[in-house]
């Protein structure tokens, strides 16, 4: 042994600790704990087991009184679930986040200025940066929005990007882009809340950056877009309703901005005005803040059979009388396929180097990639590029022949519709292991979520930190066995 | 800043109160009925725990799944049976569900706090419960109400929203105590002035459930008279479960709703409540029986019906702009 033997150094709930050939957020190689998590590991060291139990409970019974929960259905009756939330929390240093915070900035603008482009001038494809046969073949690029002026030029209100952390490098790649109707910021700010409570004592000893002004500062930008003026802006939440698995976070966002949750029935279009039914007649609405997909927006421009949306809703969107965040027809910006191609976004309408890296990506309607992509199959992620939350993915290592050769199929015969990406060693974070109740390494990402106003972009410290909890999975949504956890951003580097 | 109160909002808080307040009534009924009707199995009488059901108005469905009402059937079906959709369980669920869709209007704490009282009644084990009786569980339901409106109280601006749940548990506490005298009348009034000792318990256990027995002992120091008894739960003026303190509460709240003054009326809705409100001001005991009280009951709860109908009709149900 080289270097001082680490394993013995760890101790308490840490005992056999294996940092494994990933990179650990919270151990370095040689054993020892970063320095930025230096202080928590010897507070988490001094705990026995039935104590960490202790504060589990609490947690869980916070969040189950809360509601926080999704519902599962089997045999017919629904039982509700707690979204598994582990307490070691995440800790990213002051540099690491500035680099971060500087990468997604210069992204959300590239990505908005795309926007506005395709739906406007379409420089970008007069000038050839990329295929307008791509642009033109995404399922979520809507015609109806060539020529709208949305107002202040702003589409990308909110976005969530998910980033990782290569174990091969350690630095933070985009995994991807949300920005159609993002969700789980709901997640951050109540893993906070619960966090303060159950270890108060941990906060003591650090500088956390806060996170709680999220409502306030996306309220502040919907107001702004408010076609009677600022002073006047009546803004509603759009959801689906109330067996939307999100349906927790739009009732929490609206209550926390003070203002209405709606449902499509709510509302209704009168000579180009959205009105919401009040017991006291119409009220007219200006900002809607949309939990609801493009597609189910207005039965008389998408889909036909929609009960959650509104008729007439993008006739007098189009006509200026209301403002929808996010904007109609965002889905082409975060195509898994026109993903790739956001660095040279950012080059061509910011004259920038991307700081952040992208995750190398196969685009399967190039033939080359193509042929790659079907050489190297079970090597490879597969996803379908206009899907999200984990859907129409194929993961090569941990996919039977079968599998395989299925999707196989399905790219030949569709190979637009999908891309490939290297499996990444996603970095690990000790996570609490409910059967040893020890601590294991576990994979985790990223989302943090960005506010944009048109002039600048403010991003809350940190982000949803999503972890895959199952021993050796990097899966790490939550219908998949997925938890999160605290994600904290330190005011100044340890 | 003017306040915005949805339609469908405004409906979910109506319910949500209903609910809750159903859900609470049945609770004491069936906790002060079953341990009085425990204690007297040996009295030979035949329609004992039938009333029950038929408060509930449910004896169709009530024996489609049992063949005769006794202390295990009848708790069963009033506490958890899910096909009961107003057993104290079904209540407290679809009062958490009306919260639920409406939790950015209401508290936090007011989520949280029916939120638990959904998971631990939902928690109870109808099997195991059966076989201990059902005071657990009643007064669980019946202090966690107590505690929802409570903190309900503490917690929501009183304005709008608070308007409409008032009128909800107003309006559903008015027919569950019209319903519960009327049906204890008919069973045990068959002669009316002839209060034997049994009776004498029932009027007891009535007065209990709608926790008015010791109100009842320091108004009349008497014997428990059977007109004394319907005097206090259908004409009081200040027993929190009097049918006419509810009517004035329903009042009140419609009132407040719709900016109406005393003496007018904006809505069909306010205008039946004026009237019920005036005869239960006015009449006395004497003139109920008069009329019968079964009569007068049954005109009230037509009239309960009315309202709420015309409640919805005015501030829920939106037709489509002309």
């Amino acid at each position: 042994m080289t270097s001082a033997s680490p394993p013995a150094m760890l101790r308490g709930l840490f005992e056999g600790y294996e940092t494994g050939n990933f990179f650990d957020e919270m151990f370095l190689p040689s054993g020892e704990p970063r320095p930025h998590y230096a202080k928590l590991y010897q507070m988490l060291a001094l705990l026995r087991p039935e104590q960490f139990e202790d504060r589990r409970n609490l947690a869980d019974i916070a969040f189950l009184l809360q509601g926080i929960t999704f519902t599962v259905y089997s045999d017919g009756t629904g039982t509700e679930r707690l979204f598994p939330f582990d307490l070691i929390p995440r800790i990213l240093p002051y540099s690491d986040w500035t680099h971060i915070e500087r990468g997604l900035t210069q992204r959300v603008i590239a990505l908005n200025l795309f926007l506005q482009d395709v739906y406007g001038q379409q420089r970008i494809l007069k000038e050839r940066k990329i295929p307008r046969s791509l642009i033109y073949s995404c399922r979520h690029f809507h015609r109806e929005m060539i020529g709208v002026e949305v107002p202040r030029g702003i589409y990308t209100h909110i976005c969530g990007i998910d980033l990782v952390r290569d174990s091969k490098s350690g630095n933070f790649l985009v995994l991807e882009d949300n920005v159609r109707t993002p969700s789980g910021v709901s997640y951050v700010l109540e893993n906070r809340q619960v966090m303060t409570r159950t270890f108060p004592e941990a906060f003591h000893s650090y500088e956390v950056r806060p996170v709680h002004h999220y409502p306030m500062e996306l309220c502040r930008i919907l107001r702004m877009l408010s076609p009677r003026g600022e002073a006047n802006a009546q803004v509603v939440l759009l959801t689906p309703g109330i067996y939307n698995s999100a349906y927790f976070e739009h009732s929490f966002l609206a209550q926390q901005m003070g203002v209405e949750l709606v449902e499509g029935r709510d509302l209704i279009v009168d000579a180009g005005v959205v009105y919401m039914k009040t017991i006291h007649g119409l009220q007219r609405v200006d900002v809607i803040y949309r939990r609801v997909d493009d597609d189910y927006l207005d039965p008389l421009v998408f889909r036909p059979e929609s009960l959650m949306g509104v008729p007439g809703l993008m006739g007098a969107y189009r006509a200026g009388n209301v403002a929808l965040a996010n904007a109609v027809g965002n889905g082409i910006a975060d195509d898994k396929a026109v993903c790739a191609y956001v660095p040279d976004f950012i080059r061509y309408y910011l004259g920038e180097e991307p700081v952040l890296g992208t995750v190398e990506t196969y685009l399967c309607s190039r033939p080359d990639d193509l042929g790659y992509v079907l050489k190297h199959l079970p090597e490879l992620v597969v996803k379908a590029v206009g899907e999200s939350g984990g859907y129409g993915m194929l993961i090569g290592p941990a996919s039977d022949a079968e599998t395989i050769e299925k999707f196989r199929k399905k790219i030949q015969e569709d190979p637009r519709n999908y891309i490939a990406q290297p499996v990444i060693g996603l970095s690990r974070v000790p996570s609490y292991d409910v059967e040893s109740k020890k601590m294991c390494g576990r994979h985790v990402d990223l989302r943090p979520y960005c506010l944009y106003d048109g002039q600048s972009v403010t991003i809350i410290p940190g982000g949803l930190t999503r972890v895959a909890l199952q021993p050796g999975s990097l899966v790490v949504n939550s219908s998949q066995g997925g938890g999160s956890k605290d994600t904290w951003v330190l005011r100044e580097d340890a | 800043m003017s306040t915005v109160m949805l339609s469908r909002i405004a409906d979910s808080l109506f319910w949500l109160a209903r609910y809750m307040e159903r859900a609470e009534d049945t609770a004491r009924i069936l906790d002060v009925n079953y341990h009085m009707l425990l204690e007297q199995s040996a009295t030979p009488y035949r329609l004992r725990w039938d009333p029950l059901i038929t408060m509930a108005g449910e004896q169709q469905r009530f024996f489609q799944f049992y063949q005769e009402a006794n202390a295990q059937t009848v708790y069963e079906f009033l506490a958890f049976r899910p096909d009961n959709p107003n057993s104290i369980v079904q209540c407290i669920t679809k009062a958490r569900e009306n919260a639920r869709t409406i939790r950015d209007r209401i508290s936090r704490e007011m989520w949280e706090d029916i939120n638990g009282l959904y998971h631990s009644v939902t928690r109870f084990d109808p099997v195991e419960q059966i076989s201990s009786g059902p005071h657990r569980l009643c007064d669980a339901v019946k202090f966690g109400s107590h505690r929802f409106f409570g903190v309900t109280d503490a917690t929501l601006p009183h304005d709008e929203g608070w308007d409409f749940l008032k009128i909800g548990w107003s309006l559903e506490r008015a027919e569950m105590t019209a319903r519960l005298v009327d049906l204890q009348f008919q069973s045990l009034l068959e002669t009316p002035f002839m209060v034997g000792t049994a009776d004498n318990h029932q009027w007891m256990a009535m007065l209990k459930s709608v926790g008015a027995y010791e109100a009842y002992r320091r108004q009349y120091h008497s014997p428990i008279e059977p007109e004394r008894v319907a005097e206090m739960l259908i004409l009081h003026p200040k027993h929190p479960r009097s049918i006419r303190f509810s009517i004035n509460e329903l009042q009140a709240g419609l009132r407040a709703i719709s900016g109406t003054n005393p003496g007018s009326y904006a809505n069909e809705a306010e205008r039946l409540t004026g009237r019920v409100l005036e005869g239960l001001r006015y009449d006395t005991v004497d003139d109920v029986f008069r009329r019968g009280l079964h009569i007068y009951l049954c005109d009230l709860l037509t009239n309960c019906r009315s309202i709420g109908d015309d409640i919805a009709r005015t501030y829920f149900y939106y037709g489509a702009v002309a």
